[in-house]
């Protein structure tokens, strides 16, 4: 076990705003991946690993019942642009909902709901800042690399299946951190799992390190188990299934390693990885 | 805005507009503070409660399906004590809670009831009978008219609180059920609650929800919930709040119309959650622009076919 204490990030989330947010822009990234640019009058104070729930698709296209409900989305990054703000959200088209967001045109409409849940802690003076991101849960991790890397050594891995299915490489590429991707049938980078480059990392010895991890269930799993013969810390930010958003409707709850469940949609979505119960997450 | 006249009495219960929130979907009011004062809706039904906390069931508890979603939340709350010190401080002046109460036995129910009656802000009681009894193998107290019977009578002896009983879709003859609330005491009736239902991912073979049964709600269950409204009122002189898939103010203006004096607003409120008070602003508009004076005046105002 660990008993390291995390460092409070320097601003407190702001109350959550409905926007109705105009599309500055909304382009593939090659295969699924999409990077949708939200202008919103003014955006309040938020964390990295907070995250916003999108409507599935332009408000133009509405009234719309199907699908209904709004899409959890990682805040991947939120910056004035002098009389107005900008959200900027990185989605991988997966199912109907976000079928439907790629095809909002510039100058449309979309409801936003945020910024919601508790972010990521920034990490202690003097750590070695360890990010594992898989599939959609790299754009949770972006702004915090960000923020991180004002404080102490950042090491990023990236992984996916394959190349085209990476997400946000490049922006990553420009931040400075030192950069691993690993791809499973070694497409780009180095051939394996993300687990495969954390290993040797933690073994390296130097700073003390902490881990964040965000990506499918398995992949933090795997980082947990890693980070406790480690004796490191680890933090994960959960993608569950959500229906508000804001604590209002109990359908994201986790099992906690204590009894109990927790809300992702408000204690999380970052936890401690080793205060879930991993046995019960799906 | 208009000169229409919303005040609407619910059972004895005095409210700025007809339009509530929904059990469930509302959490205990605090977490929509940030989005709008609560003064715009008539009020609110918090999540309902036993006497003691208690935990859900394990997850996946919601899924989307076609114009609406399944949810398996069970029995989980805060618990009746936590609800008055530390909920009901946080909601503002002015604005009427309905406390909905649940149990798996009927003197659980009454405890709940009792523990309510007289607390200040707390409007009036919503027996939420889609729990399942465990005396009667689990099918839900509103099921069973002996039941459901036996369950309004025991709250109505434990409080003088205004009582609406919230029934359970999942009958044949929903004017009976109303029937037994009318006979029994109750001041109104709420309905409906979610629809039976399930769903199955076809990719890995398995239940949408890890409770495989879980509760249908949304913008696809209105004709039926208007049926059984419509139902009810032509069964009972009961007042009626209607639920169900309501999500602009049209579809609330359909219940008032088939005999509802109020109605509450249940999923719509996670896909906006200023879907309550903008609804409420729209039944104002309606009744100005088609010259009724007051909201009240809408409720049974279906023409004939
Ligand atoms: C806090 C948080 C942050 C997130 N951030 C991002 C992000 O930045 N970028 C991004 O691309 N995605 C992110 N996600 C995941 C994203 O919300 C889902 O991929 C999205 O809702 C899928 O919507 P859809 O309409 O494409 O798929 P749907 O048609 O809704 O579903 C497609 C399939 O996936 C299943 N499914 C849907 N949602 C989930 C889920 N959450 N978990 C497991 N199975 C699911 C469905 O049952 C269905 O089988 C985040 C999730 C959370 C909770
Ligand atoms: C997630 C969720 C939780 C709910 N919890 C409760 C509850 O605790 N008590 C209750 O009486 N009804 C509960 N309901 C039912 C709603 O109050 C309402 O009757 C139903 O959802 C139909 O209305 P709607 O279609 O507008 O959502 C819940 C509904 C949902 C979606
Ligand atoms: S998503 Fe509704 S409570 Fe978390």
């Amino acid at each position: 076990m660990t008993t390291d204490q995390t460092a409070p990030t320097s601003v407190d989330p702001g109350a959550p705003i409905r926007a109705r947010a105009q599309v500055v822009s909304n382009l593939s990234e090659g295969e699924a991946n999409h990077r949708i640019e939200l202008r919103v009058e003014r955006w309040p104070q938020w964390q990295p690993g907070q995250f916003v729930m999108l409507a599935p698709g332009a408000e133009s296209a509405a009234p719309r019942y199907d699908p209904l409900l709004p899409r959890p989305m990682a805040i991947y990054t939120a910056d004035s642009k002098g009389n107005f703000d900008q959200v900027s959200v990185l989605y991988k088209v997966e199912g109907r909902g976000t079928r439907l967001l790629a095809a909002a045109e510039p100058g449309e409409h979309v409801r936003m709901v945020g910024p919601l849940g508790t972010g990521f802690e920034l990490p202690p003076e003097g750590h070695h800042a360890i990010l594992v991101g898989g599939g959609t849960g790299t754009a949770s991790l972006y702004s915090l690399a960000r923020a991180a890397l004002e404080r102490g050594p950042v090491s990023v891995i990236l992984g996916a299946r394959r190349a085209a299915l990476l997400m946000a490489e490049s922006d990553f590429e420009k931040l400075g951190a030192k950069l691993h991707i690993v791809t499973e049938d070694g497409s780009r980078g180095e051939q394996g799992l993300v687990t495969d480059v954390l290993g040797p990392l933690l073994a390296e010895g130097g700073d003390p390190a902490i881990v964040y991890a965000c990506g499918p269930t398995p992949m933090m799993r795997a980082c947990h188990r890693l980070t406790r013969e480690a004796g490191v810390s680890c933090r994960v930010a959960l993608e569950n299934r959500m229906a508000c958003g804001f604590g209002a409707c109990l359908g994201c709850a986790v099992p906690m390693a204590e009894g109990g469940f927790s809300l992702v949609c408000k204690q999380g979505p970052v936890y401690d990885a080793d205060t879930l119960e991993w046995e019960g997450i799906p | 805005m208009s000169g229409v006249d919303t005040r609407t009495n619910l059972a004895g219960i005095e409210l700025r507009n007809p339009v509530l929130t929904a059990s469930g979907t509302f959490g205990y009011g605090t977490e929509f503070k940030a989005f709008m004062d609560l003064r715009r809706i008539g009020g609110f039904v918090a999540k309902s409660l036993t006497l003691e906390p208690r935990f859900g069931n394990p997850p996946p508890r919601i899924a989307e399906v076609r114009a609406g979603m399944l949810n398996a939340i069970s029995l989980e709350n805060v618990g009746v004590e936590a609800f008055i010190n530390e909920k009901l401080p946080e909601i503002p002046d002015g604005v009427p809670v309905i406390a909905s109460l649940f149990g798996t036995e009927i003197p659980a129910y009454a405890e709940v009831a009792k523990r309510l009656t007289g607390v200040p802000k707390v409007a009036g009681l919503e027996v939420n009978a889609s729990c399942p009894h465990v005396k009667s193998g689990g099918i839900e107290f509103g099921q069973n008219p002996v039941v459901l019977a036996e369950l309004v009578r025991t709250v109505r002896a434990a409080t003088d609180a205004p009582l609406l009983v919230k029934l359970s879709p999942n009958v044949t003859s929903i004017a009976e059920m109303a029937r037994v609330c009318e006979g029994e005491g109750a001041d109104g009736i709420s309905l409906i609650n979610a629809v039976q239902a399930m769903d199955v991912d076809v990719r890995s073979r398995r239940p949408v929800l890890k409770n495989i049964l879980g509760g249908f709600s949304g913008p696809a269950i209105l004709p039926l919930a208007l049926r059984m409204v419509w139902q009810a009122a032509q069964a009972v002189k009961l007042p009626l709040c209607g639920i169900g898939g309501i999500t602009d103010a049209d579809d609330a203006i359909k219940f008032l119309l088939c005999g509802a004096t109020a109605v509450q607003v249940g999923t719509a409120n996670y896909t906006n959650p200023m879907a309550a008070a903008e609804i409420a602003e729209g039944i104002a508009a309606y009744a100005d622009a088609n010259g009724f004076a007051r909201t009240a005046d809408l409720t049974g105002a279906l023409e004939a076919p």
